[in-house]
């Protein structure tokens, strides 16, 4: 009994995987009138090649995009959060868990909702439609699961380490820098898995902030824009799908581990 | 003096902790709380996006959602994603999650199978789905070179519903799993073994030790899928583009696709503001209800 539903578990996930494998090797044709079906004489790499070298919406220029993104996301909010949660975990103030609260907030607000308002201030600064824009838009996006996880793991580090430091003449900032961000190496680990993962997926931010006017894909925006007009070919379906989770897939066999952990982290933490 | 240290200059403790929080707040409050308040502004005037200075309608927006046809049918299936799709994915976790609890390679393997949808993210396991379900897909295939006519998992406004629900629900409980796996071994092995001495079967250890420990981990599986299908979007973008002739737009879909046809720009503000008020009241509703259980835990 448990095995039955095991394996029913297993084979319910996998079959959308499969279909997303093998039909992006077969023609049109192979694939309506045996969708399940690997006619081994007749695959053919041709759609993957033409999915790779379409020239309105370059897949491969938007893998390095998108993780130019991440890493950009990632450092950027890497910089503005663990200093601020180290003020905050230290912190015993009303105003610190005022501050914390004002970050926490942010986990419970739709960002396909507050987007729209977002444009307007964007606008305003001139920012709307730029890569800057995008980056500051997404990073503000990140920084209620990087406050939770780098408050609530600040927080299980000694005290006496800041007083250490504080003994040896390091003000807050030294002391932050030089004791306290190497240790939230664990932490950082997790946001950074998370974050990476977000921004990866992530379509509606790159596709209303960037626009098509910007001509910047990232993935997710260029298998839209190329399944868009085509929904019925699925000699294009296939092929743009299967190219824009490879990348991800081998991530994810890779980091299965870390993606894991780091999923329990964000959720539980704090 | 062989001790004396490098004169530093230091700045005040004030100055030095201004330093390490500005940066992030200035970007919460620019990217988050301004457009908030922004849009709770917006929501009670007439604003449409041209005219440089928006009148006050007062309530009128949000009364106008009240009546309106669109927002309620929206309400409806958000409402229907959202309760099947929550209990349907922590039933699912849990059950899995129980399944899995046990070291093996065969129980690692399978948690991976269960979760990788997260990582390939919603609007790809939208299209990968419409490629399966539509009225032209791989199932529509099999039934149709099997001689049946196929069935309408995306052309029937009942249908669609329910392949929405099943989709949200095939990519998302992979989570609950994983966090569930997480909550079950916080659960003391001495507990089980004590309820095992006593004899107490599988399904009453698993009701009066195992679930009562659980409490903080459904706590934070309920609120965490809630909160997640409430604003469920791009899934129904890439399934079914909100149709059949949008009787399966869900809240966000409508308010996206409101905003963007412009003129009545404080009408969608007013519906987005709803939403993230009815997004903060459930998540720390939810919270608070389920304080009650966790505390029987830690009592």
């Amino acid at each position: 009994m448990t095995k039955l539903l095991k394996a029913l578990a297993a084979l319910v996930m996998l079959v959308p995987g499969y279909l997303l494998v093998v039909n992006a090797f077969k023609s049109q044709d192979d694939i309506t009138r045996s969708p399940f079906g690997i006619p081994f004489d007749r695959l053919s790499l041709d759609h993957l090649g033409a999915a790779l070298s379409n020239p309105d919406f370059a897949i491969t220029k938007a893998y390095v995009v998108t993780a130019l993104f991440a890493v950009a996301v990632n450092v950027l909010s890497l910089a503005v959060s663990a200093p601020a949660a180290y003020v905050i975990a230290r912190g015993t103030r009303l105003r610190h868990r005022t501050l914390l609260g004002l970050f926490l907030v942010g986990l419970f607000i739709p960002s396909q909702v507050l987007v729209i308002p977002v444009i307007y201030v964007l606008k305003y600064l001139g920012l709307m439609g730029t890569v800057t824009g995008f980056l500051l838009y997404e990073t503000t996006l990140t920084l209620p699961v990087s406050m939770f996880l780098y408050v609530a793991y600040i927080k299980t580090l000694p005290r006496e380490l800041d007083e250490a430091a504080r003994v040896d003449g390091a003000g807050p900032i030294v002391t932050f820098w030089r004791v306290i961000l190497p240790l939230m190496r664990p932490a950082v680990a997790t946001a950074v898995v998370l974050h990476t993962i977000g921004v990866w997926t992530d379509f509606v931010n790159p596709q209303i902030i960037l626009g098509p006017g910007s001509s910047l894909y990232t993935v997710t925006t260029s298998v839209y824009a190329a399944i868009g007009r085509y929904s019925t070919d699925f000699t294009v379906v296939y092929p743009n799908l299967l190219m824009a989770v490879a990348p991800v897939l081998v991530f994810f066999v890779l980091l299965q581990r870390n993606i894991v952990s780091g999923l329990t982290a964000g959720a539980t933490k704090g | 003096m062989p001790n004396s240290k490098r004169p530093r200059v230091t700045l005040p403790l004030g100055a030095s902790h201004a330093v390490l929080l500005t940066p992030a707040t200035i970007m919460i409050v620019l990217f988050m709380i301004v457009p908030i308040v922004l849009a709770a502004y917006l929501s009670f005037t007439d604003w449409d996006g041209l005219t440089p200075n928006p009148q006050s309608v007062g309530w009128d927006n949000y009364t106008r959602l009240l009546h309106d046809a669109d927002v309620g049918h929206a309400a409806i299936v958000t409402l229907i994603v959202t309760v099947v799709g929550t209990l349907a994915c922590n039933a699912a976790g849990l059950g899995l999650a129980l399944l899995l609890n046990r070291p093996g390679r065969l129980n690692t393997v399978l948690r991976a199978v269960v979760f990788y949808p997260y990582v390939i993210g919603p609007i790809i396991i939208g299209f990968l789905w419409s490629a399966i379900l539509g009225a032209n897909g791989a199932i529509a295939h099999v039934f149709s070179n099997a001689g049946h006519s196929p069935l309408p998992f995306l052309s029937d406004p009942t249908w669609a519903i329910g392949s929405i629900v099943a989709v949200v629900v095939w990519s998302q409980f992979g989570v609950n799993v994983v966090l569930y796996l997480a909550g079950l071994q916080t659960v003391p092995p001495a507990l089980h073994e004590a309820a095992r001495v006593d004899g107490a079967g599988r399904w009453q250890t698993f009701r009066s030790v195992t679930w009562p420990m659980l409490a903080p981990s459904v706590t934070v599986n309920l609120v965490l899928v809630l909160v997640g299908l409430l604003r469920v979007y791009e899934i129904v973008l890439a399934l079914t583009g909100g149709g059949p002739a949008g009787r399966t737009n869900t809240f966000a879909f409508l308010i996206l696709s409101e905003s963007f046809r412009a003129n009545h720009l404080g009408y969608g503000a007013a519906q987005a503001i709803t939403l993230m008020v009815v997004i903060a009241a459930l998540a720390l509703g939810l919270t608070a209800l389920r304080r009650r259980a966790e505390d029987a835990v830690t009592a």
